[in-house]
C-alpha cells in the first residue's frame, strides 16, 4: 500500500456513517384507496419491510444494525391513495430517509402495476414523526 | 416464503401487516446466513409472499416442528404486547423462503388469511 492510500485510509470518514442514538422505527404507509384483504395487506407490507432491510443493509447499515437490535419497531400507517404515497416519498427523499416502493404483481384481488405499500426507514423515529406525524394507525 | 397468522386472536389489519412483517425480516434474515442462494433466487423471482390462517396456538407450533424437522428456515413471532395483545403471545409463524414443493407439503390444506 502506498503512503497516500495509507494516509486515506486513516483520515477517509468511515463509509457506515454516524452511529444513531436513540429509537429507530420502519414505517408502512398502505394504499387505502386500493380494496386490498387483510391478507393481502400482510403480505404487500412484508414486501416492503424485506425490502427497506435490504436496501438499508446496503446504503445505511448502522441504521439497521440500530433498528434490529431495539425489536425491529415497525408500524402501519393509512395512506389516501397512490398520489399519497409518492408525495410522503417525496417529502422522505428530501428528508434523506430511505424509501421503498412496493408495487403489486396483480395475482390477486387488484390490478396489476399498482402501488401498494410505502416502506419508510429504518430511520430515527423523529425523524419519521416529522412526515408521518399525521396519518392515522392502521 | 408463507406467514401463517393465528386468526383466533382477531388482530387488526395494520397489527396483522406488521407481525407478517416481523416474520418476513427476520426469516430472510436467518436464511441469508444459512442459504444466501436460495435467498437471492427468491427475491429475484418477486419476493413471493403468502399469508395464511391457522385457527389456534397448537396448530402453529405443530406447523413450526414440522417445518424445522424438514431443514426449513422458521420464525415464530412472539409479541412485545405494546398494543392489542398481551406480551409474549406468539403470533405469526413464517416460514421459507424455501422451494415451492417443499412449502406446499406442509401448508396445501390452510385456508388464506
Amino acid at each position: 500500500m502506498g503512503f497516500r492510500s495509507f494516509l486515506h485510509r486513516i483520515t477517509a470518514p468511515s463509509p457506515s456513517g454516524e452511529p444513531l442514538n436513540g429509537p429507530c422505527k420502519m414505517v408502512c404507509v398502505v394504499n387505502q384507496g386500493l380494496k386490498m384483504g387483510k391478507g393481502k395487506i400482510a403480505a404487500q407490507v412484508g414486501h416492503g419491510a424485506v425490502m427497506a432491510t435490504m436496501e438499508a443493509g446496503a446504503k445505511k447499515p448502522m441504521n439497521l444494525e440500530q433498528w434490529l437490535a431495539t425489536g425491529q419497531k415497525k408500524v402501519c400507517l393509512k395512506g389516501r391513495d397512490a398520489e399519497h404515497l409518492l408525495e410522503l416519498e417525496k417529502q422522505a427523499k428530501a428528508a434523506g430517509v430511505l424509501t421503498t416502493l412496493v408495487h403489486d404483481a396483480g395475482h390477486t384481488q387488484i390490478p396489476s402495476g399498482s402501488l401498494t405499500v410505502l416502506a419508510l426507514g429504518p430511520e430515527m423515529e423523529a425523524a419519521l414523526e416529522e412526515i408521518t406525524g399525521e396519518l392515522k394507525l392502521l | 416464503m408463507v406467514l401463517i397468522a393465528r386468526h383466533d386472536l382477531k388482530m387488526s389489519a395494520g397489527k396483522l401487516a406488521v407481525q407478517c412483517s416481523h416474520a418476513a425480516v427476520s426469516c430472510t434474515m436467518n436464511a441469508r446466513k444459512t442459504n444466501p442462494r436460495l435467498v437471492e433466487r427468491w427475491r429475484n423471482a418477486g419476493a413471493r409472499k403468502i399469508c395464511l390462517r391457522v385457527d389456534d396456538l397448537a396448530s402453529l407450533q405443530r406447523l413450526a416442528g414440522q417445518a424445522q424437522t424438514a431443514g426449513l428456515v422458521t420464525y415464530l413471532v412472539k409479541d412485545a404486547g405494546h398494543t392489542e395483545v398481551p406480551p409474549g403471545t406468539v403470533t405469526v409463524l413464517g416460514i421459507g423462503p424455501a422451494p415451492r414443493r417443499a412449502i406446499d407439503a406442509l401448508v396445501s390444506e390452510l385456508k388464506p388469511y
